[in-house]
């Protein structure tokens, strides 16, 4: 059990940030701090992709001379993870945006007092 | 047994009436419109307030509770998962299969850039990165949607308070800020430079250089204020620029696949850098049209 978590202390901290990300999306009541959770599941994942292309001993994937040939990394989960953080840049200025209107509208970013305020002023 | 046929037909009729649904026989309309019960009263404007209300709050007693359990179970799920996962950094990890073996191997002679990430997500990938920036440049357009200042949407104080603010700001320039900015923006814009032209054979590419570049432009902006960024910087210029690099990416890409991505000709190995000049364009503007958005509403 425990040499399985020191053998893969990456995805385990991955996972762990993932959680923590996570409860804050679904537990805070402050629009921002939803927001940084959601930036922190986003990290999670990109840490635990860019560990998943490692190889012991490997150098970074730039093919040169080097008089010898060495062991690459794997290039594809980089890659990979450059999608995952424009996405998450433009999720995140996004909602932000979004948020400033909010506030702008209803003076808050509570999630109950907004709830409330909206209510009000429907009726 | 006779009684069963009836129960069983009875459901029958039963079942096919709900999924009748309201359907009333025609013969028996005035029949059934008299059994009908009556429906429930309305209730009152308070009533319904006070039952929203409640229903509000007992469902805020709800959440908290039933999110962490939710939480607790998913991170659960989540470390038992890890547990059965093949080790880190081992070479024959399944995701080390044929497709990095052949980026690794002949991605620098198809695509002629000798950095692999930079062959794998211009040259082999390069739709998903026009994607990409498509989704950058909707970004930037999203958030001009809802925070670009016009005459309809501020009102004089809030602009009268923007121009004192920025008043202010000149009267009380932050003196190491504009030091600082001084010696350094020359240096962000040619470390920007370098790693936007060296993607091909060291790490770097597009994405690192633009954003290098955008924050150089935000340094300068943060530190000598909107009227000198604008010099150089202003609305049209940005948008020429936001659109020129998406253009220039999609018509390279184009020429690079109908010229063959595969088996590329020599003289046009440098197309890497162009393209990786363009997404660098496209980055840069996006890093600064966000900070200049969210700060003062207006690039």
């Amino acid at each position: 059990m425990l040499s399985d978590i020191i053998q893969n202390r990456y995805a385990v901290t991955a996972v762990i940030l993932f959680g923590i990300g996570f409860t804050n999306l679904m537990l805070q009541q402050n629009l921002l701090r939803k927001v940084i959770g959601f930036n922190i599941m986003d990290s999670a994942i990109f840490m635990l992709l860019a560990s998943l292309g490692y190889i012991d001993g490997g150098v970074a994937p730039i093919v040169g001379d080097r008089g010898f040939d060495p062991l690459y990394i794997n290039p594809i989960p980089s890659g990979l993870v450059l999608t995952g953080i424009v996405v998450s840049v433009s999720i995140t200025a996004f909602s932000l945006a979004l948020i400033q209107r909010i506030y702008r509208r209803y003076g808050t970013i509570e999630m109950r007092e907004l709830l409330d305020r909206a209510k009000k002023e429907d009726d | 047994m006779s009684k069963k046929i009836d129960e069983t037909s009875g459901w029958l009729q039963r079942f096919a009436a709900w999924v009748d649904g309201d359907r009333e026989p025609p013969d028996r309309t005035l029949l059934v419109m008299e059994r009908r019960p009556h429906r429930d009263f309305r209730p009152t404007e308070e009533e319904f307030e006070r039952r929203e209300k409640d229903r509000l709050r007992k469902f805020f007693n709800w959440y908290p509770i039933a999110a962490t359990v939710i939480c607790v179970v998913m991170a659960a799920i989540l470390l038992t998962t890890v547990m059965n996962m093949p080790g880190f950094g081992d070479e024959d990890n399944p995701i080390n299969n044929e497709v990095s073996e052949r980026y690794l191997e002949h991605g620098a002679e198809e695509t002629g850039s000798e950095n692999v990430v930079t062959a794998m997500i211009i040259g082999y990938r390069g739709f998903d990165t026009l994607g990409e920036s498509c989704v950058l440049f909707l970004a930037v357009a999203a958030v001009m949607i809802l925070l670009l200042r016009d005459e309809k949407n501020t009102t004089g104080r809030e602009l009268h308070q923007l121009e004192r603010e920025e008043a202010g700001a000149r009267e009380h320039a932050d003196l190491i800020l504009q030091q600082v900015a001084k010696v350094l923006t020359p240096f962000i814009f040619l470390f920007a430079i370098y790693v936007l032209l060296n993607g091909e054979t060291s790490p770097g590419g597009g994405f690192s250089g633009g954003t290098i570049l955008g924050a150089g432009v935000i340094l300068f902006s943060a530190a000598f204020g909107v009227q000198r960024t604008q010099r150089f910087m202003n609305r049209r210029t940005y948008s020429v620029v936001r659109t020129f690099g998406l253009m220039l990416y999609a018509v390279l890409y184009g020429i690079y696949i109908f010229i063959g991505a595969n088996g590329l000709p020599n003289h046009l190995a440098g197309m890497i850098l162009l393209i990786d000049l363009a997404v660098g364009l496209v980055v840069a503007c996006t890093m600064y049209g966000f900070y200049a958005l969210f700060s003062r509403g207006e690039i």
